[in-house]
């Protein structure tokens, strides 16, 4: 009995599993071999190009690098007084947040190109992943034009998995122009790859490249290639200027609009990275605490943007609210008839309904509220970001056509220049007759204020300039009752045109600190 | 009590109908020939008298009642003897002090005393009713066992680094789980509370740190595998910042149940465990009946816990007179008048203000119910326990629940056949309080100005507050903060071993196990809505995130065993197999904006909401061996070996191999050490082997798509990972000698080990850095796991035990553990890979770094030397990368090192600053015994570890008038105070605050970790309420700490069990200080 009991159980005891017993593939999504088989797959993809890893960047670091360091915002947060103060360092957030999102956005891109380019090895009829491929190109030149713009030599990574593979993160930087000629290959390829009218609204085109290579050319001075690109754009009549500038910023129903030429696309149903956060931070907190818990004002006009409008520019009251302001389809507990905007805070039995921020203002651009229409999910909003728009294309036209002379007064100039002022409020016979670049700067400041961009129009003019806008501008706030004060600060070095990198990543690769080299 | 009633008559009858369904022999049994049992409304009163049936059986006889005490050689109170009369089935078991009653017929009789490891003693009853006994050790109490894994083995065999500690060194301690039981008990076995939070994360190392992932070792419960790691839902998903999420490994485990635990501490022990024994092993073995006299227990506990220390935070009075003389030293700074605050003119008048510290902590209550039946028939042994735990925390709104049940029972079926179960179901609960983070509520409580009230007149929650025109303390009110959100997460566990033993011969064994271990967990995050009349926000919108998570662990286990003795010559085998699998799924919810904030997601709006799922599973299959040969007692070997197959890894590396053998010599068994009582008995062990690890995740292997719904062109699948074709095993070797002797008459025990530990193939995620565009982020294309880097381990562990007193009635002894450990990075992916940990939104601050040749986890940053003195100072001095001036650097701030000599302090002048490793750690025990009363002492310390006090980074930061500060910042530099310590007020850059050797403290401590006094009531006190035994006993734990750190508690572990973050005291919940009340009982 207990001899059959023990051979009854040996094949127990010795049967092993079957040989598929350890192969368990993940039940979650397919792996690589098997996807990226059809357009709408390579077209899914490349959609989170425009979104989610740019999100560290939109966030906060957007305001803290093109507005702060530009001297049109003010920051309320320790964290970003050394951007006020042009004392930045390697372990500041905005720097590490910045190169962290600019790069991610990089890889993602080229990860996704390199993938589509080794899947064409394997399909008959590739076309639907060439289109793929310059949507990514595209992005990566996006990606590497901010790092150039912001950081100066930075690394160009073409192959992130092979770094991986091989261990080797000893890459130098290199010099910023190779790198704006790298983002121009990058940029001439998707002008000839995508296709000229967008698959679904928001997808960039091969226009998107022109316009993108005008706004690269001139950065790089090359003011011929920037003058043609702007003009291809202007000649296909494919744009044109929103007559409603206060709307392009306050509502998601705008998204897309016909002055937006690449922009990035946020959807609040996604929530925190997927939808669009900006107001959450420089909102006022009488709007948004009630609506989404936030609102800190953490950056808000400065004086000294407060100062640089000119009096009948209607762009001022579209951009930025002040005491009075109102919006009667903005509506929240405290405001149930329509939001106002009040200054006359005097204590903390006020603040559902009025806020002294330190400027007496916030910014009006890219708060939206309760979106009337679109949708707002919790703090996130569906709000693009415009990366590019049909007043930069025209201004960049003008810009490029007076090219390195003192002024000029080309008619063609003149007419792009004097159209974006007439949105404005300018009538026709207030048209400028002659134009400098003092006066481009200035129409460029106002036009495109808390869009992220106007430091990066100081930081091309070289550093003297640079030295001597930045010296002119009042940085400080209102003490008590509007008494100015005062902070100056003094550019000492052509270093502080650039961010330094993030300390972490020196640390990660020493090759960083050296000089720059030449990558072609 | 109400729940817990219904609990227990429920789990009674529960109880009842698996042992209905199971053995009915066993009611039959006790009934003799009962007839089935078919009616539920009997259960409960059968089942009642099953576990009573032997207390009544004795009352039908006209019973000679003999008692006595059983002790061993030392004075020891033995419990746990069987005591039978000879020829028959009657018996007891002596209890908790040794004390034992037993009816017996006649005085015709003898006794019989048997305990493992002592010589068997008969006594003749005569006319005796009472007999004491003492029992002698048997030969040097080699017969004891250990269990090893599979199986257990005779000590005498034993040539691994195997420690072992029993119930009695772990009970009546207020903790919640085992794994803070073992802090300074074991020695090479490093336990640190990453915080107070019950229930909360404790990371535990075995011998130092095998790898830069997971350390937590393989927990093995009645020889089920435990799924350990186990986190809450993250605060940030309510928004804001998250903070630590860990919870304890082993907190679902009842430590009342608990017979002994044995950890294997080297490989030799370790490799039959194979690839999931690299971070050490601790087998687990709960109680079970033993054949004898039935035996009801109660044990419980009440305690109320503190905390221990609060930061010396300014108060208002003390508070207004800063804020006055920094708006002074502020317009000294400008050139102008900075006036007073109106209100704050006379600080004398003010009062303390609100004590934030007062408001979030809390006296919390800890209590703690066990009942447990056991005992057993001579074919049948049962252990029957319900237990319900309950802890409040110190911190307000958090706090932590448990219930549990086991069911053990064994069972010899046929003389060739025994079964038995292992089972336990529980349900625990924990609320967790925000931690360690930016906006973690002791951060914010240390910080929040005692200016700005708690509640408004109307009994709103407060924000901020305006005094003079200037607004104090935050918006994010802490008090509100730690009462309105809620993280919590209940955890529903079955757990069970159920085994068949077939006994071919008295050599051969065949053992089959099935085990599993079934985990559903509720997870939940909520928020409500909450606006104040006024129209002030105190907290919105109200989110609700819901998510459950599934799994479950089968295995099956089948092994032979081969047991032989020739002569001198002592064999043994074993052969077997075993399969593993897990499947796992989750579903997660997220609503908000709920209506009239109701804690529902169907009360949530539908716009935002969003919705997740996802599943997974994992197999393994293995083959082990093992061998051992023992001649004469003298000469030991044991050789062992496992081959494991894991779906964690593609087809190319699925297979790894495992082995080890070791070596013993027991030196006093040889004749020319035979005899004298200076060396009683000396062993020396020698042992080498590996063991892996395979801790990288699911299909890490191949590259993965993550799909995805939402997106702004609609839905898609990005690569989620970079496949790894070749991923294959880690492996850590070890070399262990050991020494274990017996000194002075066996007054002195002596156990060292040394050893060295070397991890190689290391998984790891590739350290990439960012600019290669993918990492180790949520949202990036990860970078792939790779075999890595090699790190190592050299260490010491000492155990000594001395028996000072060991008088009848008087009895002292002292136990010392001592642990130290040196670990090295000798390798990573690359020569120029490195490892950080960060803080701050999006890893600003670099607070760690791991460099290849030194440590883990070493603190990094500027080198602070002082406080600029003088102008001509800064003048002199390298250039501090900010402008010289009174808004710049200037007099009064830290002036920094110029560590590379450029004459530039920039991010080149950081370097290692710290080091969070301790030199070594021990814990000092003392117990005492006189008659009745008992008293242990027990002292535990860790030497030589650094400490970052990250929230002096707060509280001495002295930049903003409007936020709380510690008291001594009235030694900041000031013109009037020119001699200050600390640097000056200054709003105007951010270098004073840096993370620099500044905030580097000496975390040595020593810590009067627990007193425990006890009282055994006398036997003629307790026999006439029909008890067998009963103890009160009252404990302090967590007394006092010696330590020269400044925060609250040296004791930090690790952020999230991180073994790159440790000793970062970023707004730690303190470990609380512990006074319980409790009693023991024995019926």
């Amino acid at each position: 009995m207990k001899k059959k009991i023990f051979f009854l159980l040996l094949p127990f005891l010795f049967a092993g599993c079957k040989e598929d017993y350890l192969e368990r593939p993940s039940q979650n999504g397919p792996t690589l071999e098997t996807y990226y088989t059809t357009a709408e797959q390579v077209n899914g993809a490349t959609g989170i190009l425009y979104n989610v890893i740019w999100y560290n960047y939109i966030d906060k670091a957007f305001f803290a690098i093109g507005e702060v360091l530009g001297g049109n915002m003010w920051p309320a947060g320790d964290e970003f007084t050394s951007f006020k103060n042009f004392t930045v360092s390697g372990t500041d957030q905005a720097v590490s947040n910045s190169w962290g999102a600019f790069y991610k956005v990089a890889g993602t891109a080229t990860v996704l190109l390199n993938t589509f380019e080794e899947k064409k090895k394997t399909v008959s009829d590739s076309r639907y992943l060439d289109h793929g491929i310059a949507e990514a190109r595209f992005m990566r030149a996006v990606a590497y034009f901010y790092l150039a713009r912001t950081f100066g030599d930075v690394p160009i990574v073409e192959d992130p998995v092979k770094m991986s593979e091989t261990g080797q993160f000893n890459v130098p930087r290199y010099q910023q122009a190779d790198v704006l000629k790298f983002v121009i290959e990058d940029l001439k390829f998707a002008e000839e790859n995508l296709s000229a009218n967008a698959a679904q609204p928001g997808r960039a085109t091969s226009m998107s490249a022109t316009g993108m290579m005008a706004k690269v050319y001139l950065y790089m001075k090359d003011f011929e290639n920037a003058k043609l690109k702007a003009q291809q754009v202007i000649n296909s009549n494919k744009y044109s200027l929103y007559p409603d500038y206060q709307k392009m910023f306050t509502s998601s129903l705008a998204n897309n609009n016909q002055e937006s030429i690449f922009a990035l696309q946020w959807l609040a149903d996604g929530g925190y990275s997927i939808g669009n956060a900006m107001q959450v931070y420089i909102g006022p907190s009488t709007l948004l605490g009630p609506l989404a818990g936030g609102g800190y004002s953490l950056f808000i006009p400065s004086v000294d943007l407060l100062n640089a409008y000119e009096p009948a520019d209607k762009r001022r009251g579209w951009s930025i609210m002040e005491h009075g302001f109102t919006r009667s389809d903005w509506t929240n507990q405290n405001f149930p008839n329509g939001f106002v905007y009040d200054t006359t805070y005097t204590s903390s039995n006020d603040q559902a309904l009025k806020l002294k921020t330190p400027t007496r203002s916030n910014a009006l651009k890219y708060i939206v509220a309760n979106d009337p229409g679109g949708k707002i999910n919790g703090s996130f909003s569906s709000m693009n970001t415009y990366v590019l728009r049909y007043a930069d294309i025209l201004l960049i036209y003008a810009e490029a056509i007076l090219g390195t002379s003192a002024s000029t007064s080309d008619p063609e100039a003149l007419r792009a220049f004097n159209e974006v002022r007439h949105r404005a409020g300018f009538p026709v016979s207030a048209d400028m007759t002659s134009l400098n670049i003092d006066m481009i700067l200035h129409e460029r400041r106002v036009e495109f204020a808390f869009e992220g961009d106007f430091w990066y129009d100081i930081q091309r003019m070289g550093f003297d300039k640079a030295k001597v806008i930045i010296g002119a501008q009042e940085r400080g706030i209102f003490g008590n009752n509007r008494v100015i004060q005062h902070l100056g600060v003094t550019l000492s070095s052509p270093s502080q045109l650039f961010l330094p990198i993030p300390t972490s990543e020196l640390l990660n690769n020493p090759e960083l600190a050296n000089p720059a080299v030449p990558y072609y | 009590m109400k729940a817990f009633d219904e609990l227990f008559q429920f789990s009674l009858l529960q109880a009842f109908r698996l042992a209905k369904n199971e053995l009915n022999f066993t009611v039959r049994d006790t009934y003799g020939k009962g007839s089935p049992l078919k009616r539920k409304g009997t259960s409960l009163i059968l089942l009642l008298f099953l576990c009573f049936s032997a207390a009544k059986a004795q009352n039908p006889a006209p019973p000679a009642v003999i008692s006595g005490t059983v002790k061993d050689s030392r004075g020891d109170a033995l419990p746990g003897v069987s005591v039978m009369l000879k020829g028959t089935q009657t018996g007891a078991i002596s209890d908790n002090t040794g004390a034992y009653r037993i009816s017996v017929p006649g005085a015709a009789g003898t006794l019989i005393f048997k305990f493992v490891g002592m010589e068997t003693q008969e006594i003749p009853i005569g006319t005796k009713n009472v007999i004491d006994v003492v029992l002698k050790d048997s030969e040097s109490r080699l017969d004891e066992v250990v269990v090893v894994g599979y199986g257990s083995m005779r000590k005498a065999e034993v040539t691994s680094a195997i420690a072992s500690i029993s119930a009695k060194d772990i009970k009546d301690l207020p903790q919640a789980g085992v794994d803070q039981m073992l802090q300074g008990k074991v020695s090479g076995v490093t336990v640190s509370n990453n915080g107070g939070q019950p229930g909360g994360g404790v990371s535990v190392q075995i011998r130092g740190n095998t790898s830069i992932g997971s350390n937590e070792p393989l927990y093995v419960v009645d020889g089920v595998i435990q799924q350990t790691s186990s986190s809450s839902i993250s605060y940030d998903q309510l928004g804001g910042v998250g903070g630590q999420t860990t919870q304890s490994a082993i907190a679902s485990l009842n430590p009342n149940d608990i017979e002994s635990i044995d950890i294997l501490k080297d490989a030799s022990a370790q490799a039959i465990y194979g690839s999931r024994a690299a971070n050490g092993v601790v087998l687990i073995t709960t109680k079970r009946g033993k054949s004898g006299e039935g035996k009801v227990s109660y044990d419980a506990y009440y305690g109320l816990q503190t905390t221990p220390k609060m930061l010396d935070l300014m108060d208002l009075s003390q508070f207004a007179d800063y804020s006055n003389k920094v708006r002074l030293e502020s317009g000294e700074v400008l050139n102008t008048t900075i006036d007073p605050i109106l209100e704050f003119q006379r600080p004398e008048l003010l009062g303390k203000g609100t004590d934030w510290q007062e408001a979030i902590f809390q006296t919390g209550a800890i209590q703690n119910h066990q009942f447990a039946f056991s005992g057993g028939q001579s074919k049948t042994t049962y252990y029957l326990s319900m237990n319900y735990f309950d802890q409040e925390g110190t911190i307000i709104g958090s706090d932590y629940d448990r219930y549990t049940m086991r069911f053990n029972l064994d069972h010899e079926v046929k003389d060739w056949l025994k079964v038995g179960m292992s089972s336990s179901v529980g349900r625990n609960s924990q609320r967790v309080a925000l931690t360690n983070g930016t906006e973690g509520i002791v951060n914010l409580a240390v910080y929040n100005s005692p200016a700005a009230p708690i509640t408004t007149i109307d009994g709103d929650y407060a924000t901020t507050i305006s005094v003079g025109g200037f607004n104090f303390g935050n918006a994010l009110n802490p008090v509100a903060r730690a009462k309105l959100r809620k993280v919590t997460k209940i955890q529903n566990k079955a757990t069970s071993n159920l085994y068949g033993e077939i006994i071919f011969n008295k050599n051969f064994k065949l053992r089959n196990e099935l085990n599993f271990d079934f985990n559903n967990v509720e997870n939940t995050a909520f928020q409500p809505s909450i606006i104040t009349d006024q129209g002030i926000v105190i907290i919105t919108p109200s989110r609700l995130m819901e998510q459950r998570d599934n799994s479950l662990y089968v295995s099956a286990v089948n092994y032979l065993n081969y047991n032989q003795v020739f002569n001198k010559h002592s064999v043994s085998a074993q052969l077997g197999h075993e399969s593993q699998k897990t499947n796992n799924n989750y579903l997660s919810g997220t609503r908000q904006n709920l209506a009239l904030n109701f804690e529902s997601l169907s009360a949530g709006a539908q716009d935002g909401q969003s919705l997740n799922g996802g599943k997974g599973d994992w197999a393994m299959e293995s083959w082990f061996a093992r061998a051992g040969y023992t001649y004469n007692d003298k000469y030991s070997l044991n050789l062992s070996a496992r081959r494991d197959g894991s779906s964690s890894f593609g087809p190319e590396n699925r297979i790894g191999y495992f082995t080890a053998g070791s070596v013993g010599w027991t030196i006093t068994n040889e004749e020319f050490a035979k005899g004298g009582n200076t060396l009683n008995y000396l062993k020396l062990r020698l042992g080498a082997g590996s063991v892996g690890n395979q801790s990288a995740g699911a299909n890490n292997y191949t590259t993965n798509i993550r799909l995805f719904a939402t997106g702004p062109f609609g839905s898609g699948g990005i690569p989620d990972n970079v496949g790894n074709p070749s991923l294959g095993w880690e492996s850590v070797v070890t070399y262990n000698a050991g020494v274990d002797a017996t000194l002075f008459n066996r007054r002195l025990e002596l156990s060292v080990d040394v050893y060295d530990k070397t991890t190689t193939d290391m998984l790891m995620r590739s350290e990439m850095p960012v600019f290669s565009g993918i990492g180790a982020n949520w949202d990036d294309i990860k970078s792939p796991f790779v075999n890595a880097g090699n790190m190592k381990n050299r260490g010491i562990d000492l155990s000594i035990t001395s028996y000072n007193v060991t008088k009848p009635d008087f009895d002292w002894r002292t136990n010392v553990i001592f642990s130290h450990y040196k670990n090295t990075l000798k390798q990573l992916n690359s020569e120029e890979a490195e490892l950080f940990r960060y803080t701050e939104y999006n890893n600003a601050v670099v607070l760690t770094r791991t460099v290849v040749g030194g440590p883990l986890g070493r603190f990094y940053g500027f080198v602070a030397e002082g406080l600029f003195g003088s102008v001509a100072e800064i003048q002199n001095s390298a250039d501090q990368g900010i402008p010289v001036g009174p808004t710049g650097t200037w007099v009064g701030d830290v002036k920094f090192k110029d560590l590379n000599g450029d004459n530039v302090i920039d991010d080149k002048d950081v370097t290692f600053i710290g080091d969070p490793n301790p030199t070594f750690t021990y814990g000092i025990s003392n117990s005492f015994r006189y008659k009745g009363l008992d008293l242990t002492v027990f002292l535990q310390g860790s030497y030589g570890g650094d400490i970052l006090n990250y929230t002096r980074r707060t509280t001495e930061r002295l930049n903003n008038p409007y936020v709380n500060q510690l008291a001594d910042v009235t030694n900041r530099y000031s013109t009037s105070n020119p001699g200050g310590n600390m640097p000056r007020f200054n709003q105007w850059h951010n270098n004073n605050w840096r993370v620099s050797d500044r905030f580097i403290e000496d975390g040595s401590y020593l810590r009067i970790q627990n007193i425990t006094l006890g009282y055994n009531l006398p036997s003629s006190i307790v026999s006439k309420v029909k008890m067998a035994n009963a103890r009160v006993y009252v404990t302090a734990q967590n007394l006092y700490t010696f330590s020269n750190y400044s925060g609250v508690s040296p004791e930090l572990g690790a952020y999230n069990s991180d073994v790159l973050l440790q000793n970062v005291d970023n707004g730690n919940y303190p470990t609380p200080r512990t006074f319980n009340f409790g009693i023991n009982v024995t019926f």
